[in-house]
């Protein structure tokens, strides 16, 4: 399946796409298992157990591959312009080296996909995105001087997460980034490899994503691995950085929400207002897509609102010991949809969650009923213990869960 | 058993939708009698050892439309429904190939490398299409209402079937629309721009159909192909082990199971009709049976223009069922091979075999195909819709054999100068000849071939003018209009006298839905 | 500059952006229009294409003309008079000179129809019987606003009511022959009633014209039915107009002019103004801005929604139905002029004031189409042509005259090729060759020539790709799909944007239909 000779290509037997990186994280998945993550497959985990990945996330630093995002490139006269139409952002106010996260909608407001944008030069940005966008963003920019390009296979990237992620760069970077501030961008070199290092990630960490070039994936694998060694460098998989997503309340496609390019029903749909993305909408910005139906919901409440729940413990614990056992708590992030309840009817359900390591907290991500959303409301969970259903009592709480200092700040 | 008795029912025509239809009246309780021509069952869907130890599905070759329901009330895994997936559609072209399967990342990848927006809107359309189908469905399922004097009961199924599409999302309405005027090219021009795919989707909308993928019209018929049983995942396509007609024995052994009698190679001559009224049938053999319904599962213009004397019917029916097109427009190819086909594109044995393999590599290959129809020839260089059952099922050919059937579009019925063994053979070597253009070995791998015109399927299986599905699926062909106004509910001008065959609503192909829904609206004015 | 507010923008000066302006007006609205040439009448107007030589833009003659837009806007025969001649088409025999006649006398068309066919002949009155029943019942559906299907309430199902009731009094069988043959193609028809060719190809020519679809495609029978509404007995019926057919355009605007509509030529709109999915004026080219609360197009939806209105005032899922619009323009006009009358064999010098097809079989129409599907213009097209300078004056200096060709397919994009001179020379010298066939002096006569492709058609009249029907006319551009099935009342996404062209329900024809439909429906 491997081929150890150095001057044939690399092959692997599946039809499944394989990422630059796939010749090294297939050799260290000691699990074997694999997702499938936009059509890729992506390591579940490294280890037998992902909670040494999580916490190098946490207190070290995880290497993720995250090739499998959609990447397009957007150049032109016009390219500020459509961007401002496509996304619910101001881009105006995007300067160059600067990366800004949105969501954007179909017409009539309901959230299409989510992702970064990052301004490269003046005429140059990058969007990434979950799921294909291109005939999306082609429909839109008609008639408009932009040039769009599916970059998703042409550039590859890395995320470096966790308190040691700078000094790793540091050490190997040509130029420091000391001074990359939250969501920038900048050019460096990794000995003589060029690469674009944007301060972002999918944790809710210290942390940077870094662009390259196919072509120079091993080498930056390896060195990132071979000068991240003394800082503790763990190459993580899709369950570690599961539970850290759901830690710092970000949301994911498909899991807790469904595009509405997909969703075939009115009911799937979600608005970034209830969403959570409702800071993401700049109403006075312009004339985005969807900037109708959102302002008029602006101004009514939204049905839904998308918030974090924390189980509380103790009555987790006390419907456990009726059966004479210690809780019993989901080893990764659930996916599936689980009923919340209000006196007994149903106002939401939770899409995402997850026994948080760190704080020690079975928390989850659900969409609540707005009656039912303000901070300390006191919602029952359904749980399943030992065959039986129950009803537990579980809090809304402040989101992101888990938001350290670090995340946005600057060394002095 | 003897001439004297007298059935509740007798059907003529031992095909899929006659056995459905026997079956569900014995279940029922009725006294059924299946007279059948041949000396096999299944007419169109019929498994037949042509050369010694190679059997051929010789006709239909694939089953998708079966209608979940008529499996589980007529119990047909019990008798050996046993359906394996045909997951895949390739498409060899002169240099690469297009290779979609039922998986979702694969397929995505695949398309991607021949058009990126394709591969995104591929994620979409096929989604849509089964939310289109779902809306179709209860058309499907209500009994074609009388457009002239509707009756109370019409009218409540014309009002809850316009509640219905009242009730639909405007994606979905629009694109009924669309499905129900366009063609199939106009239709996929809206969402992608690589041709091979447009093309081989677009195939499904010209089978036994005399229609090019540009012609208006054919839209429908690719909805009515994507019609696949909803239950199960959609469009998926199956291949029945044993080939078609072992899909019709199991309808006739659970018709048998409910006690059903079935007669072979016992030809129906006439209906027999007294005061107005059906009573019994003549075969050709000077028999008579006797019962008090007659059912028909022939085409229309068998089940009146033959069985029937014209002096029995209204003019203006007769006038309807002499206007009802029924041109034949496609061949059937049965080869016996001495190995697998070797595709230049794609080489070897893979999963792309195990699949269907579709002729289809432009728009412009199919209209020429079309255009050589119109004008009275055959395609020179044909569509082809291909299957190795062998592949799927060893027992259909020796070992180490295969047996290759190639639907053909187009053959014309009224082919110029008339059709004769000559004519039949270079038919063949078209066919061969095309298909050696993506497979070269194929010429050499042919041990016995079978070719079937449309006159063929006319001579063989009583399919007037060769069309596979009892008469083509236009617009003005459909519903209430099928076979002809007033009579489109299975019910004839003739009391007793009823029709279950293809040419009924919903249609042709391995459905079994018009036998059924004969056999439930029998049952209901009974 | 005009400083007063008017009750209506309308934009366009074809035949249904006048009407529009007359029926407003007439109802005491004030209507300012505005039209980029410098005349009124679009697709109706006249145009110099020789030295002294002029021709009918696009329509030699009118089918019919909405009876209520006559009535409505009192058009009497004073104003405008059709010249009824005896023998209203002449359907070209190639081999002999057994031509078809069509005669508004039926029994002389019998006759001469029996020289080919003596069969056909005998079916010919049941068959004009046939279609002049089902186009009676295709009547009232042209003349209301198609419904919304999806939120028809109980009063759009009353009026669909008043709508199939004369179906229904005709017995049973009208509404089963209407439903039954607008899906058909036209040989399923013919192969119901005829045997000859050339009747076949001849009828099969009406069902595809100004069609971007061969004889073979479903539903040419319901263009035919379109042509032939108000043809009664008469099928194939052409209309020639005392002073051309920019008559009927001068007519009403000199009927808008009289009953207080404003009508501004030389004046291109060049937007649509708009914020927030409302409009509230107009800009010109020259950047004179007018404000109203009310604008009403005659243009085709690309030139008023994408064009006018501009992308940022549409989302993306009206552009995605705007941009699936079928245009496909398919027809080239081609103006010869001519040193002397043209000598048609078997044809007399006083039978030419009529219409000529040359149409021999659908076999040829269909072939003509095969090349168009390929991506190629057709080298055998249908031919229909007419001698305007013969019937009314001023067409062509003394003695000269015109022959106006209109030729199918041809169409506005060809594959792997661009559209230039020597193509379209190609073309003339083409269809000059088939006419040499039937025209005995036809070479020598000829002085000058010029063609229109749909091509030049788009450039200088603006119609989006020289589509004349500003959208083709097939079945899933029908009724309540026509232009969009999001925009088929008249309106549009924008509230107070309404359309009125041929790009309407019930689609392309000097008749009005679409603009009398609309007046009722904004003033309802
Ligand atoms: C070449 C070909 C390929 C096809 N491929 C497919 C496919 O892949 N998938 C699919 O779903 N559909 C396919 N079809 C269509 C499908 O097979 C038919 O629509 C369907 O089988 C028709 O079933 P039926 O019972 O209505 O009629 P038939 O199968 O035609 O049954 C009529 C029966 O009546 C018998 N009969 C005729 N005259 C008399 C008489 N006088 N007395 C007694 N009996 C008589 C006939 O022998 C026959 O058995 C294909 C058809 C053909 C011809």
């Amino acid at each position: 399946m491997i081929s150890g000779k150095k001057s044939s290509k690399f092959t692997a037997n599946t039809q499944l796409k394989i990422s630059p990186f796939f010749e090294r994280t297939s050799k260290i998945n000691m699990s074997q298992e694999w997702k499938r993550w936009g059509g890729f497959l992506a390591s579940t985990k490294y280890d037998l157990h992902h909670d040494n990945e999580y916490f190098a996330i946490r207190t070290k630093a995880g290497l993720l591959d995250i090739s499998p995002l959609y990447k397009y490139r957007i150049k032109g006269k016009d390219s500020k312009l459509f961007l401002n139409r496509l996304v619910t952002r101001n881009i105006n106010i995007c300067e160059v080296g600067q990366v800004m996260y949105s969501s954007w909608c179909d017409e009539n407001g309901k959230v299409i996909d989510d992702g970064t944008i990052q301004r490269l030069d003046k005429e140059d940005f990058r969007l990434t995105s979950a799921e294909p966008n291109l005939y999306w963003l082609e429909l839109n920019s008609y008639g408009m001087d932009v040039d769009i390009h599916d970059e998703s296979e042409m550039i590859s990237a890395l995320a470096l997460q966790g308190p040691n992620s700078r000094d790793i760069i540091n050490s190997i970077s040509s130029k420091s980034i000391n001074d990359l501030k939250f969501f920038r961008i900048i050019n460096t070199d990794f000995n003589g490899i060029e690469v674009s290092i944007s301060r972002t990630g999918y944790t809710g960490d210290l942390g940077y994503e870094i662009w390259i070039k196919p072509s120079d994936s091993l080498k930056i694998w390896d060195i990132l691995i071979k000068k991240g060694k003394d800082f503790g460098i763990t190459p993580a998989g899709l369950n570690a950085l599961d539970i850290s997503r759901i830690e710092a309340s970000l949301i994911l496609l498909d899991v807790d929400y469904i595009s509405s390019r997909h969703a075939l029903i009115e009911d799937r749909k979600s608005s970034p207002y209830e969403l959570g993305l409702g800071w993401t909408v700049k109403l006075n910005s312009g004339n985005f897509i969807g900037y109708k139906a959102l302002k008029n919901e602006n101004k009514n409440p939204s049905h839904w609102r998308f918030v974090g729940i924390e189980i509380l413990w103790d009555d987790l614990e006390k419907l456990y010991k009726k059966v004479g056992l210690a809780p019993d708590l989901p080893h990764a992030a659930w996916r599936d949809s689980v009923p919340l309840y209000y006196n007994k009817s149903q106002v939401g359900y939770a899409t995402s969650g997850c026994w948080s390591p760190i704080l020690k907290k079975y928390i989850a991500l659900a969409h609540v009923n707005s009656k039912y959303s303000s901070l300390d409301t006191i919602l029952d969970f359904e749980i399943k213990v030992e065959h039986y259903r129950h009803l537990t009592p579980a809090k809304i709480v402040k989101t992101p869960f888990y938001n350290p200092k670090r995340k946005m700040s600057c060394p002095d | 058993m003897s001439r004297l008795d007298k059935y509740d029912a007798i059907i003529i025509g031992g095909g899929h939708n006659g056995l459905t239809a026997a079956a569900y009246l014995s279940k029922a309780g009725k006294k059924v009698l299946v007279l059948e021509r041949r000396h096999v069952l299944g007419g169109a869907a019929v498994t037949e050892e042509v050369f010694p130890g190679f059997k051929f599905s010789v006709c239909s070759y694939v089953v998708s439309l079966l209608k979940a329901n008529v499996i589980r009330e007529l119990m047909l895994p019990r008798f050996g429904l046993e359906i394996l997936p045909l997951e895949s559609t390739f498409t060899p072209l002169d240099n690469d190939y297009l290779f979609r399967t039922s998986d979702y990342d694969q397929t995505y990848k695949e398309i991607y490398r021949h058009s990126k927006k394709d591969a995104e809107n591929y994620t979409r359309f096929g989604p849509l299409m089964g939310q289109v189908g779902m809306a179709v469905r209860p058309i499907l399922e209500t009994i074609a209402p009388n457009a002239i004097r509707p009756s109370i009961n019409d009218l409540l199924s014309l009002k809850s079937l316009l509640g219905h599409v009242k009730g639909l999302n405007n994606e979905t309405f629009e694109y009924l629309c669309k499905l129900m005027t366009m063609s199939s090219a106009d239709f996929l021009d809206e969402w992608f721009e690589f041709e091979p795919l447009k093309a081989t989707m677009s195939a499904s909308g010209i089978i036994g159909t005399f229609m090019g993928p540009r012609s208006p019209g054919s839209a429908y018929v690719m909805l009515h192909h994507y019609m696949g049983d909803i239950d199960g995942s959609f469009r998926a396509w199956g291949f029945q082990r044993g080939g078609t007609g072992e899909l019709s024995m199991t309808i006739a052994r659970s018709a048998k199971h409910f006690g059903a009698e079935i007669l072979t190679e016992a030809s129906v001559d006439k209906v027999i009709v007294k005061n107005g009224e059906a009573v019994g049938v003549a075969l050709e053999n000077g028999n008579e049976y006797k019962s008090d319904i007659v059912i028909s599962g022939l085409d229309p213009k068998l089940t009146f223009l033959k069985m029937i004397d014209e002096s029995d019917l209204p003019e203006d029916f007769v006038r309807d069922i002499k206007n009802f097109r029924i041109r034949g427009s496609s061949g059937k190819v049965n080869l016996a091979l001495d190995g697998l086909p070797n595709f230049t594109s794609l080489p070897g044995d893979g999963p792309h075999l195990r699949g269907a393999i579709s002729i289809s590599p432009s728009y412009d290959h199919l209209e020429r195909a079309y255009d050589d129809a119109k004008y009275g020839n055959f395609s020179k260089e044909p569509y082809m819709d291909i299957i190795l059952p062998s592949v799927l099922d060893p027992t259909m050919a020796p070992p180490g054999k295969h047996v290759m059937s190639c639907f053909v579009q187009y053959a014309p019925y009224n082919i110029n100068g008339g059709w004769d063994d000559n004519k039949r053979e270079a038919f063949g070597d078209a066919v061969v000849n095309t298909l050696s253009r993506f497979a070269p070995n194929i010429k050499d791998l042919i041990l016995h071939r079978q070719v079937l015109t449309p006159m063929d399927l006319e001579k063989t299986f009583g399919l007037t003018e060769g069309n596979i599905f009892h008469g083509e699926l236009t617009l003005q062909q459909l519903f209430s209009f099928r076979p002809a106004v007033k009579w489109a509910d299975y019910t004839t001008p003739i009391k007793n006298y009823y029709q279950c065959g293809s040419g009924t609503h919903p249609g042709g192909g391995v459905t079994g839905s018009p036998g059924e829904m004969a056999a439930k609206k029998i049952l209901k004015i009974w | 500059m005009v400083d007063k507010k008017f009750d209506y923008i309308v934009i366009g000066g074809g035949i249904n952006s006048l009407i529009s302006a007359a029926l407003l007006s007439k109802k005491n609205k004030s209507v300012l229009l505005f039209e980029s040439c410098d005349q009124i009448g679009g697709m109706a107007s006249l145009n110099e294409f020789s030295p002294g030589f002029k021709c009918n833009l696009i329509y030699d003659y009118i089918k019919w003309i909405d009876d209520r837009v006559i009535k409505n806007l009192k058009i009497n025969k004073s104003l405008l008079e059709y010249i009824e001649n005896d023998i209203y088409r002449i359907s070209l025999n190639s081999n002999t000179n057994d031509h078809i006649f069509f005669n508004r006398d039926n029994n002389k068309t019998v006759k001469s129809i029996q020289s080919i066919s003596k069969s056909d002949s005998e079916k010919w009155i049941d068959f004009t019987n046939y279609i002049s029943k089902i186009a009676s019942f295709l009547k009232p559906l042209y003349k209301i606003t198609p419904p919304n299907i999806q939120k028809m309430g109980l009063g759009d199902a009353m009026s669909m009511k008043e709508m199939i009731k004369p179906m229904w009094s005709h017995g049973t069988r009208g509404f089963v022959d209407i439903l039954r043959t607008l899906p058909m193609m036209m040989p399923e028809l013919l192969d119901e009633w005829f045997e000859s060719k050339l009747l076949r190809g001849t009828i099969s020519a009406s069902g595809i014209h100004h069609l971007n679809q061969g004889p073979y495609s479903a539903a040419t029978v319901l263009n035919f039915l379109h042509h032939n509404l108000y043809s009664g007995s008469h099928i194939l019926d052409a209309n020639f107009i005392k002073g051309g057919v920019n008559n009927f355009s001068k007519v009403l605007k000199n009927k808008a002019i009289d009953n207080g509509a404003v009508i501004k030529i030389n004046s291109k709109v060049i937007s649509i103004d708009c914020s927030d999915d409302i409009c509230h004026g107009v800009t010109l080219e020259n950047g004179e801005k007018f404000f109203c609360n009310n604008i009403i197009s005659g243009l085709d939806q690309n030139n008023t929604c994408i064009k006018l209105l501009g992308l940022e005032n549409l989302n993306p899922n009206i552009r995605t139905q705007l941009n699936n619009i079928k245009y496909r323009g398919s027809t080239a006009r081609i103006h010869f002029a001519l040193k002397t009358i043209p000598k048609i064999k078997g044809v007399n010098n006083d039978q030419l004031k009529t219409v000529f097809s040359i149409t021999p079989s659908i076999n040829y129409l269909e072939k003509a189409f095969d090349e168009v599907k390929y991506g190629r213009f057709s080298s055998s097209p249908s031919i229909e042509f007419c001698i305007p300078s013969l019937i009314n004056s001023g067409y062509a200096p003394n003695g000269k005259h015109v022959l106006s060709a209109s030729i199918q397919y041809i169409p506005y994009k060809l594959k792997n090729k661009e559209w230039n001179k020597s193509l379209k020379d190609d073309i003339i010298k083409n269809v000059t060759n088939i006419l040499d066939q039937y025209i005995s002096n036809f070479s020598d006569i000829i002085i000058d020539s010029s063609i229109s492709t749909p091509l030049d058609f788009e450039n200088s009249l603006g119609i989006t790709e020289g589509s004349f029907n500003h959208g083709d006319m097939t079945l899933d551009q029908f009724l309540f799909m026509r232009p969009t099935i999001s925009s088929s009342q008249y309106r549009t996404h924008i509230k107070n944007l309404f359309i009125c062209g041929p790009s309407t329900h019930p689609g392309g024809g000097l008749h009005g239909s679409n603009a009398f439909n609309m007046v009722n429906e904004i003033l309802k």
